[in-house]
């Protein structure tokens, strides 16, 4: 995992002051990294780019409320992020993943989960903690966090009942906790 | 509530699998309980390490100017109160004097140097939601701006707002018109959407200030309305 770059907490408190230069240079540094967060989970580029210009109006808006003993800048962004694209997902209006999403694209965000399990890096407590899990449990995790699926959609996704998946997800996040702490 | 529930529930906020009203129910959880709040912080710097595998992508060039347009139009900027609320009775009984005001207002709004608008294309009477009785009159015009004309007097509690929405078609979803903090005669710069169409529906919801957070309504819908053509 890169090292964060102190460059964002600075850049967040220009912003809040409403330093239109800092938003353009925070733009630069990080969105083509949400960019790529955000498509991992609304799958297509154009609403991936709607997600992270909602974001960035939202940073705007809200950089006052960054607060840094709460977690880290780069965090902060990604879960405005994440949010916005799980929101988006969730819109039926705009999205429909049961009636339109194809079985290919089902297979890419398995595969995307995956990737992203495997790229993360051996010393890393969190690859340690999920390859100690059942590999159902990991899955249904990975399918969640990365890809945005909820439980109905990951039960489909690894074809198994959804209480059991909704056990595992429930079970699988308490161990990993466990094991993380 | 046991550790392995909060966990749990720590678990279901940090992986998506909660939705604006679950998660808003446990932030409010988490500021009263330091121990949760702690879980749900730890698992998500965890997990932000899958974030960081994410490739960075190449973007549309125009999405930077996309983003500094939207800057333009937001929320906090585009609120302009032209007068105190007054009450119903007086303006029923002073039509007269209640549109010179009007007249006021919009040249006071737009300056000299732009055209003043006459009519608004499209009148909704939002209706309370609690009792069904008419609450808030919505004028809307070809310029995508609103006035909004209260029958009654309503304000937001603490570190909450009053958000106003219109719905232009379903394919494009609500689209915020701006916030304001209680019901009172004001001129809201929308931004730049379709004429306001007949059947067009209006609506206001309750939001965190300083407006909501995902950018469509999250809160409880308070008034509602939709759009009529006036008869001329």
């Amino acid at each position: 995992m890169p090292p964060e770059s102190p460059d964002i907490a600075a850049l967040l408190t220009r912003i809040a002051t409403g330093d239109r230069a800092a938003l353009a240079e925070l733009f630069d540094l990080e969105a083509g990294r949400l960019l790529s967060i955000a498509r991992r989970i609304v799958r297509r580029q154009d609403l991936a780019e709607e997600v992270v210009q909602d974001a960035f109006v939202a940073v705007w808006q809200r950089a006052s409320q960054f607060q840094p003993e709460r977690g880290s800048a780069s965090g902060w962004l990604t879960t405005i992020v994440r949010n916005r694209a799980l929101n988006l997902l969730r819109d039926g209006s705009r999205i429909d993943y049961h009636d339109g999403e194809t079985l290919a694209a089902i297979g890419d965000r398995a595969a995307d989960a995956l990737n992203a399990f495997d790229a993360l890096s051996e010393r890393d407590a969190l690859k340690t903690c999920l390859a100690q899990l059942d590999e159902f449990k990991r899955r249904a995790i990975l399918l969640c966090y990365v890809t945005g699926l909820n439980h109905g959609e990951v039960a489909a996704t690894l074809n198994a009942p959804l209480g059991t998946v909704k056990a595992w997800i429930r079970r699988g996040t308490i161990a990993l906790q466990e094991c993380l702490s | 509530m046991t550790e392995e529930e909060k966990r749990a529930l720590a678990g279901e906020y940090v992986l998506g699998l909660m939705d604006d009203a679950a998660r808003r129910n446990f932030d409010r959880r988490a500021e009263a309980d330091p121990e949760l709040a702690a879980m749900a912080q730890a698992l998500a710097g965890h997990m932000a390490a899958l974030d960081a595998t994410a490739t960075p992508l190449a973007h549309d060039p125009a999405l930077w100017s996309r983003i500094e347009a939207r800057l333009d139009m937001a929320p906090d900027t585009n609120v302009v109160p032209i007068r105190p609320a007054r009450p119903p009775l007086s303006r029923l009984l002073l039509p007269l004097a209640a549109s010179v005001l009007v007249a006021l207002g919009i040249g006071y709004f737009t300056g000299t140097a732009t055209r003043p608008m006459i009519e608004p294309t499209v009148i909704a009477v939002m209706l309370n939601q609690g009792e069904g009785t008419p609450s808030v009159i919505v004028e809307a015009y070809a310029d995508d701006s609103v006035r909004l004309i209260p029958l009654e007097r309503f304000s937001a509690p603490k570190g909450q707002i009053l958000q106003v929405w219109t719905l232009p078609d379903p394919a494009t979803g609500p689209v915020s018109l701006g916030t304001i903090g209680a019901t009172e005669e004001i001129r809201l710069k929308g931004p730049n959407l379709p004429v306001p169409q007949v059947g067009q529906l209006y609506e206001i919801t309750l939001e965190p200030a300083p407006g909501s957070p995902t950018g469509r309504p999250t809160g409880p819908v308070l008034v509602k309305g939709f759009a009529y053509a006036p008869v001329r």
